[in-house]
């Protein structure tokens, strides 16, 4: 079992990292497109109320300051904090914040163990009471994370269904697989708080485990934490199959859909970009369409059926 | 009473998807709460021609196919058009956030309240912003994907298909106004508003079908007269001419429009709904332009003497070929810029959407009219007296404008600059209601179309409007609505004459440059005629 839990770990690990890494590369690989940007852009000088540089005249003069840092903690504190949610619909916030401070968190716990035991072959003690005070904050932060992803990721599995059938709006959009993931997940993160609460409330079998698999030797592990991790390695296979890839789509949503501002001005890298894109063919059916021409050569054509020749 | 819709009630054929009725639609302040009329219904003609069986109303008008040939040719020409929309040659204009929204949309209702149509409707389910994406995810799923029935049970995206819910959905990506509220609360960066826009463009670049106020005699009127109002150049020279004297008779000012000046700073893009709707807007833009010594110029070209664009709401080629044609019109003229104005769609399509699609020569600096007024009015180039216009006034914000450019403070430091009852909508800048005429809506006057759009697109903009003159609710205090916008007056137009807002509460709308030409000193009387038209 020891064996085939670590392999099952690294394939699982290197499965979600791929299959995401994929996703994300399709989704930045799709062409530059048409700017669609949508008000408040935070990086903007007057994001607070929503204002850009066309407020100013002559805004291709003028500087146009971005503040790249305040965007990418305004998109990141969203994860741990969904503001609109709160806002619009306080019951359901109520539930999906901790489902999904429970994936976050369970995540960074098993990253934060990799971590830990790789301090710990280092020769560092991660426990309360090490005398190293760096092993004392990874302790803690392990501690953390775990109470987090296993109390709020159990909380979160039980709200979610209930909030999902009580909301018309919810229970018309559900689909079966919504409640399959509410019961599976909610099984990988009650096997986790079983297994810390009855079985390892100082978390150190996760973090021997993380040892065996650093450096391949299958350590002795109470059944009840060798069937979390064993849920858990599933759980990350499974989750590249769900919208989870979000988490990081919703970044580039944001970056590069929502606040892409960038201008078009003459002789830039995307003006030739865009020339190459402007010279593909379209297929589209409809008369009006000029299907065969490039996009260029549609847009100097009419479009315009042909007037009719008389018969002489 | 509002019915429950299931997504499955979409393709069942036969009867009507959701029963309009004005009981449950949003509540009306006083004294509107019962000034709502039936939705006027269809005649049985009008029944047999096209098909009504979303909500009874018709914006398109689609015949429903006659053979079930007819029907297979049509489901499949849909079918064809589905796949292009995921072709990066096709579809390379929007592909992109397009992909985002159908992938990694949650579905979590959070836009439903934030889509004025939804709420005022009653939160009708068909209406929810999440609808048209979730029906064109399944069709993808069954029938493009062709994903097994077994994962299609397991993400419940079964979809059957027939000419009818084809139909439905090609009226209902009419029922969204783009005004992209529901896009600005998503926490995941999906805009269900796009979808609607790239539903009606598989109708419309595969199908050829489209509402004709906005194809038929609008944007491919536009290519070919000049003007989606058929206003052809000789007919504009009449309506220069007779601006000119307006313009003489009630300011005293001999003003010359300039058309084609070579070389001009400024070419000045007008919606031509200014032109024959509402002159006192381009005359405005004279009076102050000439006030303040600025080179300016209007084209007579085709096409370049209407700023409007529809392409940029049901089509990518239709869009690019006037983009096109409106930066050709200032190349011929070699000015050093082109300044759009007060029309919303005109502002997003040129300035914004038209960025990456006019390269070299013709990308040609473009920018707004207002940022240039503000300059106008801070400068002190022109003497203003605020006094003369001393009655309530508030702020629409387009949505094209203001939440999907980032213009909300210009206007707003003139207004409280002249205009000393200025006060807000609630809520206003970025976060505004549209104006229920949203993307195309406004132009849309067949069948019973602009029922629905008084009773529902534009319901809560009416309400946010009363309320903002809650104070001075008498007829007898005239008030005024500032609309930048030339859809959102036509859509402000009609609401206020549907629900007789003029009479019962005494409040008009306009353009911002009258109420900047309102306060000019040198006026012999008010700009601002109060006239009801």
């Amino acid at each position: 079992m020891g064996t085939f839990l670590i392999v099952l770990t690294y394939i699982a690990y290197v499965f979600i990292v791929a299959v995401y890494a994929i996703k994300v590369r399709k989704w930045i690989k799709l062409p530059t497109h048409i700017r669609w940007d949508l008000y408040p852009v935070i990086h903007e000088e007057q994001y607070r109320y929503g204002g850009s540089y066309y407020e100013k005249p002559e805004w291709w003069m003028q500087p146009r300051p971005k503040n790249t840092g305040r965007s990418f903690w305004y998109a990141l504190k969203d994860n741990f904090y969904m503001g609109e949610y709160f806002k619009r619909n306080p019951l359901y916030w109520l539930f999906l914040l901790p489902w999904h401070l429970g994936f976050i968190f369970i995540i960074l716990f098993h990253i934060t163990c990799f971590f830990a035991a790789a301090a710990m072959v280092g020769g560092v003690t991660i426990s309360a009471t090490s005398s190293q005070p760096g092993g004392q904050i990874v302790y803690g932060l392990l501690m953390v994370f775990a109470v987090i992803a296993f109390i709020g990721g159990t909380f979160g599995c039980i709200g979610m269904p209930v909030i999902r059938l009580v909301d018309r709006g919810l229970r018309s959009y559900a689909m079966p697989m919504n409640y399959f993931n509410y019961v599976f997940f909610l099984i990988v993160y009650a096997s986790g708080l079983y297994s810390w609460l009855a079985l390892d409330p100082t978390l150190a079998e996760y973090r021997m485990y993380w040892v065996g698999l650093i450096t391949l030797t299958p350590p002795e592990l109470n059944p009840g934490t060798i069937f979390h991790i064993l849920l858990f390695d599933i759980f990350l296979i499974y989750l590249p199959f769900t919208r989870s890839t979000h988490y990081i789509t919703r970044f580039l949503a944001y970056f590069k859909i929502r606040w892409d501002d960038e201008p078009n001005f003459r002789g830039s890298e995307l003006e030739k970009k865009l020339n190459m894109l402007l010279e593909q063919k379209l297929s589209w059916d409809a008369p009006h369409m000029s299907k065969g021409k490039n996009w260029g050569e549609a847009a100097v054509s009419s479009g315009l059926p042909e007037p009719k020749k008389d018969n002489v | 009473m509002i019915r429950k819709t299931r997504i499955k009630d979409f393709t069942k054929p036969g009867g009507q998807v959701a029963e309009l009725d004005a009981a449950d639609w949003m509540k009306l302040p006083a004294p509107y709460e019962r000034a709502d009329k039936p939705l006027r219904k269809l005649t049985d003609d009008q029944r047999k021609r096209m098909d009504a069986t979303l909500d009874g109303v018709v914006a398109i008008g689609i015949a429903p196919p006659a053979t079930p040939e007819e029907e297979k040719a049509f489901i499949d020409k849909f079918l064809a058009g589905v796949e292009k929309l995921f072709d990066a040659a096709d579809n390379w204009t929007f592909l992109q956030p397009l992909f985002h929204t159908l992938e990694y949309c949650v579905k979590c209702q959070i836009c439903s309240d934030a889509c004025p149509a939804y709420v005022a409707s009653g939160r009708q389910d068909i209406y929810r912003p999440t609808m048209r994406p979730e029906l064109l995810r399944r069709i993808i799923s069954t029938y493009v994907k062709k994903e097994h029935p077994l994962m299609r049970k397991f993400k419940a995206s079964d979809i059957e298909l027939n000419g009818q819910a084809l139909i439905r959905l090609a009226e209902l990506a009419y029922r969204c106004t783009l005004c992209r509220r529901c896009a600005q609360v998503c926490l995941l960066g999906c805009d269900n508003a796009l979808v609607s826009r790239e539903i009606r463009k598989i109708f419309s670049q595969q199908m050829g079908i489209a509402p004709k106020e906005v194809h038929e005699k609008g944007s491919a009127q536009q290519i070919k007269a000049g003007s989606s109002t058929g206003m052809t150049p000789p007919a504009l020279a009449d309506i220069l001419e007779f601006t000119e004297e307006e313009i003489e008779e009630k300011t005293g000012k001999k003003i010359k429009i300039p058309v084609d000046k070579k070389g001009a700073e400024i070419l000045l893009l007008h919606n031509a709904g200014e032109f024959l709707a509402w002159p006192e807007n381009l005359e405005a833009f004279a009076i102050l332009f000439d006030a303040a010594g600025i080179d300016w110029t209007l084209s007579s070209e085709l096409v370049g003497y209407d700023a409007v664009n529809y392409g940029v709401w049901y089509d990518d080629v239709q869009f690019t070929r006037i983009a096109l044609r409106h930066a050709q019109a200032a190349k011929n003229l070699g000015v050093k810029k082109i300044s759009l104005g007060e029309c919303g769609h005109a502002h997003k399509a040129m300035i914004v959407v038209a960025d990456r699609v006019l390269t070299g020569n013709l990308n040609i600096p473009r920018e707004s009219a207002i940022p240039l007024m503000e300059e106008i009015v801070m400068s002190g180039r022109i003497k203003l007296e605020p006094g003369r216009n001393n009655f309530p006034v508030t702020l629409h914000d387009p949505c094209n404008m203001v939440r999907l450019m980032g213009i909300v403070e210009p206007q707003r430091r003139i207004l409280r600059k002249i205009a000393p009852q200025f006060r807000e909508m609630t809520p206003h800048g970025v976060e505004n209601y549209c104006c229920g005429g949203g993307s195309g809506f406004a132009i849309i006057q067949s069948n019973n179309f602009p029922d629905w759009r008084s009773s529902v697109s534009g319901r809560m903009k009416l309400k946010q409007t009363l309320e903002a003159f809650a104070d001075k609710p008498s007829a007898d205090v005239k008030k005024y609505v500032c609309a930048p916008c030339s859809n959102c007056k036509g859509q402000y137009r009609e609401l206020f004459n549907y629900y007789d807002v003029w009479e019962k509460s005494g409040i008009f709308y306009g353009g911002l440059v009258e109420l900047i030409v309102n306060a000019m000193a040198d006026l012999r009387q008010p700009f601002i005629q109060w006239e009801w038209h």
